[in-house]
């Protein structure tokens, strides 16, 4: 069976400098892959070209038997791949549930004949919308239900982060990209990210690949680690093999040790 | 929270100078661009007082008001003023306001008029109540004092005293000038106004009836206020639609009855409010839903007024038919043309919306200028003057209808510009909450992240340009049947820019903020005819007044009121951080609120 992701060859630079070099990646359906490396390591690029918000230069992107390469963001969207960012990035002015609605753009087709007569199936689609776009945010407790209606940007941080993984949902995606979910948030609303992305799987079916910079994080959720490091991968396998990996080590624990010693 | 520690401390006497200073430059200012002598010929309570006057007192004791108000210092710490010195501040402010205005009428009396062409014998007379000028000046000051003192004094009053008395008195000044709009509703309805109205003013026995009602009404308001908003809090969402259905309701039954009671000319300024409010409807989809700034918004109203010139006008180059041309009507009626005037302004809101898809913010609007630019460029230009007609414009095009013989009677129009209105209102209304309207709201939030939601921002982008464009042409369509011939002077950037500030003063993205912006900004000036020599001046002042006081607009939408104050906001999302502890949440922001709450 082919990977639900696979990336050949990948390459992008900058200025001259390659942020992403000659990188093989894949993900299989159904598995959790974490991408680690130090910071400028080239994660971020890797999630950006794949879904579109920067053009490759050279290699192949295949995607659930589609080649993606070239394709939009919205596109490749619809497709099936949702991401998150490393910087929240919400619409901060529209409500909590607004926001979730959004991400469902994708998945229904009312143009503007139907939302100004309210033609019957255009009311019904907006109804269904909104309520899988509350039945989402059940996914997570009771909190953001509970603030269907405040802006986003009145959330508090972590809650934030939460919103924009299910705005992701919402798209009802195969493929998952979460860029460092868990950064600036306490230890136990890490254990909730390691559980949540543990359902996601189990309960949607959904592939997840993450960037994280947490070690235990990225022990208790990962399949497989892939290390970037210079835009190149350094290692991959699981959590045991990479930490152990020298390169790895140096490139990236070896240096955090260098650092706190 | 705990209650706020205030100190209580005299005005120190150089802030009593220094408003008095300011307030005596406005007066001076206002005297010297003559908006004080020409607005002396308004009477606001016939016999007693003149607009002009009036201005000057009302400088004199806001002057004392603002000097006795609550201040705080450098450090936040709120501080009151006692009655004494708010009464004593008062005076001095005022008193220096006056001695800025009698150093005035000094100079007018013994230096023969020189640049300042406003500043004559009249406003001498004005300024020293017909005494001679040292005396007149004396009694400035004096006077002025007395004035300021009062505003102090009206500062410290309780406010269940102070803003019945304040409304009353902004009441009586908004009565008078409402005189020329209101005197002939009076007379059509056949209603005595005689004891309300006199010579162009309120007459004494009005104003003391309408301070008396309009404090009143304040008065219960404020003492009821709380109630009422708690019962309105507790309606249910059903209730507050229904509520909201009414009060909709009774708008457009106003709307619809006003201009058979007003008359003809105060119906022809309502036609060309209605016009405004067409256009802003249009650009609102631009500019306030999706967030495109398109500052060359002129070009979809040139195209709406010249694609039904030259489809009605009997002077169009489409009339070879000599007969035709004697039957008065030219290649088609004005309803067969308004769908063909739609169509074109599409395919012209595409076409300019193509090239800027790529372009955000800043850039687009200095690209979407210079396509306003060149629209009004073509219909001047030689080239294309066989078929527009060029400088001089298409003439001869019909009203509309037709049987509506010779005159252009704005009532009819009047009629028509509202059903279209209220279709383009309905139109926003039903997009703005619908999944067009949250691909645009996301658009104009963070294109990138919409378009990784699944929104083709391409489709959107020009969706929202054709949608602004078969509005506002409609505004064009109107323009051109209403005044019968068109020129291309008419298009210049200045009807961009008017658009504009018609949704910035009535707030971006709000249905009813367009209405109420295009009557502030084009009802207005045009009937309170004192003011347009000075509308300009006026409206800037005003601008820049709503910008600071209330950025988000008159009406805004509940978004824009957010996004603005996010001060306030931050205050509140503070306390209730604090009030629910039990959800962890993560303090990350520095709150803006030191104290700890006990």
């Amino acid at each position: 069976m082919s990977p639900l992701l696979e990336t050949q060859n990948l390459s992008k630079s900058f200025g001259g400098l390659a942020a992403v070099d000659e990188v093989d990646f894949h993900a299989d359906a159904g598995e959790i892959v974490s991408v680690i490396g130090p910071n400028g390591a080239g994660k971020t690029t890797l999630f950006n070209i794949v879904t579109g918000f920067y053009e490759h230069e050279r290699g192949r992107i295949t995607f659930d038997g589609h080649n993606i390469a070239g394709m939009k963001p919205n596109q490749i969207t619809k497709l099936g791949i949702a991401r998150t960012f490393q910087a929240v990035r919400l619409f901060p002015n529209m409500t909590v549930l607004e926001n979730v609605m959004v991400g469902r753009h994708a998945r229904t087709r009312s143009g503007i004949t139907g939302a100004i007569l309210r033609l019957p199936w255009t009311v019904k689609e907006e109804r269904t919308t909104r309520e899988r776009a509350q039945e989402i945010l059940g996914f997570f407790g009771r909190g953001l239900r509970r603030r269907e209606e405040d802006m986003a940007g009145e959330l508090a941080y972590a809650d934030r982060r939460r919103l924009e993984i299910a705005r992701a949902m919402a798209t009802e995606p195969k493929l998952l990209l979460l860029d460092e979910p868990t950064a600036g948030m306490n230890k136990r609303e890490k254990d909730e990210i390691i559980e949540l992305v543990g359902r996601l799987r189990r309960e949607l079916g959904y592939t997840v690949v993450l960037i994280e910079h947490d070690m235990p994080v990225v022990k208790g959720v990962s399949d497989r680690v892939v290390a970037l490091d210079f835009g190149r991968k350094i290692a991959e396998g699981t959590y045991e093999d990479v930490s152990r990996n020298e390169r790895v080590i140096e490139a990236y624990l070896g240096k955090e040790h260098e650092e706190t010693a | 929270m705990s209650a706020i520690p205030v100190a209580v401390q005299p005005v120190p006497m150089g802030r009593s100078v220094r408003i008095g200073l300011i307030a005596g430059a406005v007066s001076v200012y206002l005297c010297a661009v003559g908006i004080v002598g020409g607005f002396e010929g308004r009477n606001v309570v016939t016999g007693v007082v003149r607009l002009g006057r009036a201005m000057l007192i009302l400088v004199a004791v806001a002057a004392g008001y603002a000097l006795a108000r609550p201040r705080r210092d450098e450090s936040g710490q709120l501080i009151r003023t006692p009655l004494g010195s708010a009464v004593a501040g008062g005076a001095t402010a005022g008193a220096v306001t006056g001695a800025a205005l009698g150093a005035l009428l000094l100079f007018i009396d013994n230096v023969e008029q020189g640049v300042f062409v406003a500043l004559g014998r009249g406003l001498a007379e004005l300024l020293s109540l017909g005494q001679s000028a040292p005396v007149g000046a004396l009694l400035l000051v004096i006077g002025t004092a007395a004035l300021g003192a009062i505003g102090g004094g009206l500062a410290l009053l309780p406010a269940t005293l102070r803003r019945p008395l304040l409304v009353g008195v902004a009441a009586v000044i908004g009565m008078s000038l409402a005189e020329p709009l209101l005197s002939p509703i009076f007379s059509e309805l056949n209603l005595e106004s005689g004891w309300l109205f006199e010579s162009g003013g309120l007459a004494v026995t009005g104003a003391v009836v309408v301070f008396l009602v309009a404090a009143g009404i304040s008065y219960l308001r404020a003492r009821e206020g709380t109630a009422v908003r708690d019962r309105l809090a507790r309606l249910p969402t059903a209730g507050l639609t229904s509520l909201r259905i009414v009060g909709v309701l009774v708008v457009l039954a106003i709307l619809a009855v006003l201009p058979l009671l007003v008359g003809g000319f105060v119906s022809l300024v309502l036609t060309f409010v209605g016009l405004y409010v067409l256009l802003g409807l249009g650009l609102n989809i631009v500019v306030g839903y999706a967030g495109l700034l398109d500052l060359g918004y002129v070009a979809f109203f040139a195209v709406g007024a010249y694609t039904t010139a030259v489809l009605t006008s009997t002077e169009s180059f489409l009339v070879t038919d000599e007969a035709t041309r004697f039957a008065e009507a030219g290649a088609m009626g004005f309803w067969l043309a308004l769908p063909i005037v739609v169509v074109v302004a599409v395919i012209i809101g595409l076409l300019i919306g193509a090239p800027v898809l790529r372009l955000r913010g800043d850039y687009l609007a200095i690209v979407t200028l210079g396509f306003g630019e060149i629209v009004r460029t073509l219909v001047l230009s030689d080239w294309l003057s066989p078929w527009l007609g060029g400088a001089q414009g298409v003439i001869q095009i019909p009203p509309v209808p037709p049987e509506a013989a010779d005159f252009r009677d704005p009532q009819r129009l009047y009629y028509l510009i509202l059903f279209f209105s209220l279709v383009a209102a309905y139109i926003s209304y039903r997009l703005a909450d619908s999944r067009v309207g949250r691909a645009w709201a996301a658009m104009r939030e963070d294109e990138p992240v919409a378009e990784a939601m699944g929104v083709s921002v391409i489709k959107y982008k020009l969706l929202a340009f054709a949608m602004g464009a078969a509005i506002g042409c409609l505004g064009g369509a109107f323009f051109a049947t209403l005044l019968g011939s068109i020129f291309p002077a008419s298009f210049s950037l200045q009807v961009s820019i008017n658009v504009l500030a018609v949704l910035v003063l009535g707030g971006m993205g709000s249905i009813p903020g367009v209405l109420v912006g295009s009557f502030v900004l084009v009802g207005l000036p045009e009937l309170l005819r004192e003011f347009r020599e000075f509308r300009l001046l006026i409206f800037g002042a005003v601008l820049v007044a709503i910008m600071i006081l209330k950025p988000e607009g008159l009406l805004p939408n509940v978004r824009r009121r957010r996004e603005l104050h996010v001060e306030e906001l931050e205050e509140e999302q503070y306390e209730r951080r604090v009030g629910d502890e039990e959800t962890g949440a993560p303090v990350l922001k520095a709150s803006p609120n030191p104290e700890p709450p006990s």
